[in-house]
C-alpha cells in the first residue's frame, strides 16, 4: 500500500494491523504460517482426520512402502512400520503430542519466567544481583542434562521429560522479561503512573505488559521451536514419551531398527519434526523483522 | 579490570558451589541407598557398611557430610561407577575430553565458515545472495541433529561408505590416552604410522562435527549478519560514507570490529547448545564422549556416575560460558551487562 499523503489515508492501522502488514509482505513468512496453522489443525483435530488408529498393529501389512513406491498403497500413505501400525496415522497423533507438549511447555515457561522476571526487574539490589547471577550462570546448563536428571529420579515419561525442558526454558525468560522491565522503569510513562499512584503490581500489569506482549511473542515463537526439537530428542533418547506413545521423535527411534530396509520411518518423522520447526522458526523470523520495520518506519 | 576479575571469580566460585550442593542433594533425591549413591560401593556385610558411613560421615549432619563431599571431590575421590567399577574420576577423565574435543571442532568450523559467510550476508543484506544464506542458513537451524546425523550415517556411512560407521578410530591403531585428544594423542605416541592414523581419526571425526558443526554455523551465520546489519545502520556509517570511504575501507575500519562485539555474548548462549547437541550426536556415532557415557549412565540407573557427570558437564559448560561473559566484559566495559539479544 502506497502511503504518499499520510493525511488523506482514511485508515489509520491500529499496531497489530501494521505489524500484520509487514508480516504479510514477506511471502516466505505467509507460507511459513500457512504450514504451522496445516500443523496445528492436524494437531488439534487428528482424532477426525486419521484413517486408522495409531496404535493398531496389522500382522498381514508389515513395512508397507509409501504410496509413491511402486510397492505401496493408497490405503496406507505413509506407509507402515514394522509392527504393521500406519505411519500417516502415527505422524498425524505425533504432531499432536510433540506439538501439544510444546505449546503447553512454553505457556507454562513463559507464566513462571515472566513472573519471576518482573519482580527481578523491579526489585533492586543486593537480593536481585545474587539472583540475577545464579540464573545467569543456572542458565547454560543443558536441556539433556537436566532432564537426565528428572529421568534419574522421577523416571522416564513424556511429562517428567516435559518438566525438564520446561525448567530449562524458564531462565530464558526470566532474562528477557527483566531487561525489558529494567529498561521501561526507566521511561516517563511509567514515572506518570507512578506519580499518579500505582503500585508496583499495577505498573506492571497496566504499563508494562502491554508493550512486552510483542516480545512475548516472539520469545515464544523461539522457545516453542526449542521445546519441539528438545521433546523429539529426548523421546528419542528413548528418555521422554515411551514408545507405544506416538511421539515423532519416539516414532523416529521405532523406525531405527529397519533403517535399513524401510527408510520411510526415518525420514517421514525426521521430515515432519525438521518441517514443523521449520515453519515455527519462519514465522517467527518474520514477526521479528515485521515488529523491527514497523518500529523502524 | 581487577574488579571484573574479582566478581567473576567470586561468581564462579559461589555457581560450583550451588552445583556442588546440587550434586550432593541429588544423592538423596536418586532412588536406592544414599551410601551406595554417594560411593558407588554396595556393601557386603553390616562391618563393611558401617566403616563406608563412618568414611563418609553419613552418622553426622547434613553440613558436615557435604563439607566432608567437597574435600573428598577435591581429593580426586569421586566414587566409583555401579556398571565397571572403575573410579569415575578416571572415566570422566576420559569422556570429558573427547566431548570437548569434537565441540571444539564444531566451533572451529562454525568460526571459519559462520563469521566470512556472515559478514557476507550481512554487507550484501537484502541481495538475492544474502537471501539465500540466510534462508539456508534458517533451514539448516532448523534440522533436528539426530536426524541430521542419521542422514549423514544413512548416505555417507551406508551408500557412499566413504566415511566409518562409529568410534574414533580404527581398532587397529593402539593409541594411549595422555591428553585425552584423539589428534593429539597420535601425534604424541610412538610405534604408530602417524599418517595414517592421523588420516583415519579425521575420517572418524568427519560426520560427527559436521552434524554438530552445520548447526552451529547457521546460528553463527545468523547472529554474525544481524550484527552487520544493525551496525551498517549506525550513523558513524553513514559519516564515513559522507567522508568518502569507499565500501572495502569502511568495512575494514568501522564495520568488522564493531559487528564483532555482539557476536561473543551470543555465541556464550550457543555453547549450551552446542554441547547438547554434540552429547546427542554422541550416542549415535558410539563417540566415547560424556554424552554417551551419560546417557548409558541412565539407562542402565548408575547413579553414581550420573550425579558426576552432571557435575562435570554442568562446570564445563558454565565455565566456558562465564569465561566468555568475562572476556566480553572486559573487551567492551561500557555494554549494559545484561544485554544480550535473539538470534
Amino acid at each position: 500500500m502506497a502511503r504518499f499523503s499520510l493525511y488523506d489515508e482514511e485508515f489509520h492501522p491500529s499496531p497489530w494491523q501494521q505489524t500484520w502488514q509487514e508480516f504479510r509482505a514477506s511471502h516466505i513468512a505467509l507460507v511459513g504460517l500457512f504450514v504451522l496453522l496445516m500443523f496445528i489443525i492436524f494437531s488439534v483435530f487428528a482424532p477426525w482426520l486419521v484413517p486408522y488408529d495409531p496404535l493398531e498393529q496389522n500382522v498381514d501389512g508389515l513395512l508397507i512402502p509409501p504410496s509413491w513406491q511402486l510397492n505401496g498403497t493408497v490405503s496406507h500413505l505413509f506407509g507402515t512400520d514394522a509392527l504393521g501400525r500406519d505411519l500417516f496415522s502415527r505422524i498425524i497423533y505425533g504432531c499432536r503430542v510433540t506439538l501439544g507438549s510444546s505449546f503447553i511447555l512454553v505457556i507454562l515457561a513463559m507464566l513462571v519466567g515472566v513472573s519471576i522476571g518482573a519482580i527481578a526487574g523491579i526489585m533492586s539490589g543486593v537480593r536481585s544481583s545474587i539472583l540475577n547471577h545464579l540464573l545467569d550462570a543456572l542458565m547454560a546448563i543443558p536441556t539433556l542434562l537436566i532432564a537426565i536428571i528428572i529421568v534419574a529420579i522421577l523416571g522416564t515419561g513424556l511429562v517428567n521429560s516435559m518438566w525438564a525442558i520446561t525448567l530449562a526454558l524458564i531462565p530464558q525468560f526470566i532474562h528477557h522479561t527483566r531487561t525489558f522491565v529494567r529498561n521501561e522503569m526507566k521511561k516517563e510513562y511509567v514515572l506518570a503512573s507512578r506519580l499518579d499512584g500505582a503500585s508496583n503490581f499495577q505498573l506492571f500489569f497496566n504499563s508494562i505488559l502491554p508493550n512486552m506482549i510483542e516480545l512475548l511473542v516472539v520469545q515464544g515463537t523461539l522457545a516453542l521451536s526449542i521445546a519441539v526439537l528438545d521433546v523429539s530428542a529426548l523421546g528419542f533418547l528413548n528418555l521422554g514419551a515411551q514408545p507405544p506413545l506416538p511421539e515423532l521423535g519416539a516414532i523416529l527411534a521405532d523406525g531405527l531398527d529397519v533403517a535399513y530396509i524401510a527408510p520411510w520411518n526415518v525420514a517421514l518423522p525426521g521430515l515432519t519434526i525438521f518441517l514443523m520447526v521449520l515453519s515455527i522458526n519462519v514465522v517467527g523470523d518474520g514477526l521479528r523483522s515485521a515488529l523491527r520495520k514497523r518500529v523502524s518506519h | 579490570m581487577i574488579r571484573i576479575l574479582v566478581r567473576y571469580s567470586v561468581l564462579f566460585v559461589l555457581t560450583l558451589l550451588v552445583l556442588t550442593a546440587l550434586s550432593f542433594v541429588l544423592a538423596y533425591l536418586f532412588p536406592g541407598d544414599v551410601l551406595v549413591n554417594l560411593s558407588g560401593i554396595t556393601p557386603e556385610n553390616e562391618v563393611q557398611r558401617d566403616a563406608l558411613v563412618r568414611q563418609y560421615r553419613l552418622d553426622q549432619s547434613y553440613l558436615i557430610q557435604f563439607w566432608h563431599y567437597l574435600q573428598q571431590l577435591m581429593n580426586g575421590n569421586w566414587g566409583y561407577s555401579f556398571t565397571s567399577g572403575l573410579p569415575l574420576r578416571e572415566e570422566v577423565g576420559l569422556a570429558l575430553p573427547a566431548t570437548i574435543e569434537i565441540s571444539t571442532y564444531a566451533m572451529l568450523m562454525a568460526l571459519f565458515i559462520g563469521l566470512p559467510v556472515g559478514y557476507y550476508a550481512g554487507i550484501r543484506s537484502y541481495s538475492l545472495s544474502d537471501r539465500t544464506i540466510n534462508s539456508v542458513s534458517l533451514i539448516s537451524y532448523s534440522v533436528p541433529v539426530f536426524w541430521l546425523a542419521l542422514v549423514l550415517i544413512l548416505f555417507f556411512s551406508l551408500e557412499l561408505g566413504v566415511a566409518p560407521l562409529s568410534g574414533r578410530i580404527s581398532l587397529m591403531f593402539d593409541i594411549p590416552s595422555v591428553t585425552g585428544f584423539i589428534l593429539i594423542d597420535i601425534l604424541l605416541s610412538e610405534h604408530i604410522d602417524h599418517g595414517l592414523a592421523l588420516r583415519d581419526a579425521l575420517h572418524h571425526l568427519l560426520l560427527p562435527t559436521l552434524a554438530i558443526g552445520t548447526i552451529t554455523t547457521a546460528a553463527m551465520i545468523r547472529i554474525t549478519r544481524r550484527s552487520v546489519i544493525d551496525v551498517l545502520q549506525k550513523p558513524y556509517i553513514a559519516a564515513a560514507r559522507a567522508r568518502g570511504l569507499s565500501r572495502p575501507q569502511i568495512f575494514v575500519r568501522h564495520v568488522m570490529r564493531n559487528a564483532s562485539l555482539p557476536i561473543l555474548p551470543l555465541m556464550a548462549i550457543q555453547i549450551t547448545t552446542l554441547i547438547t547437541n554434540a552429547m546427542i550426536v554422541e550416542t549415535l556415532f558410539s563417540w566415547p564422549g560424556i554424552g554417551n557415557w551419560l546417557i548409558q549412565a541412565i539407562y542402565q540407573r548408575d547413579y553414581p556416575a550420573l550425579r558426576i557427570g552432571m557435575l562435570a558437564v554442568s562446570t564445563l559448560v558454565i565455565s566456558l560460558t562465564i569465561l566468555v561473559d568475562m572476556f566480553n566484559r572486559m573487551l567492551d566495559p561500557g555494554r549494559e551487562r545484561f544485554e544480550r539479544g535473539a538470534i
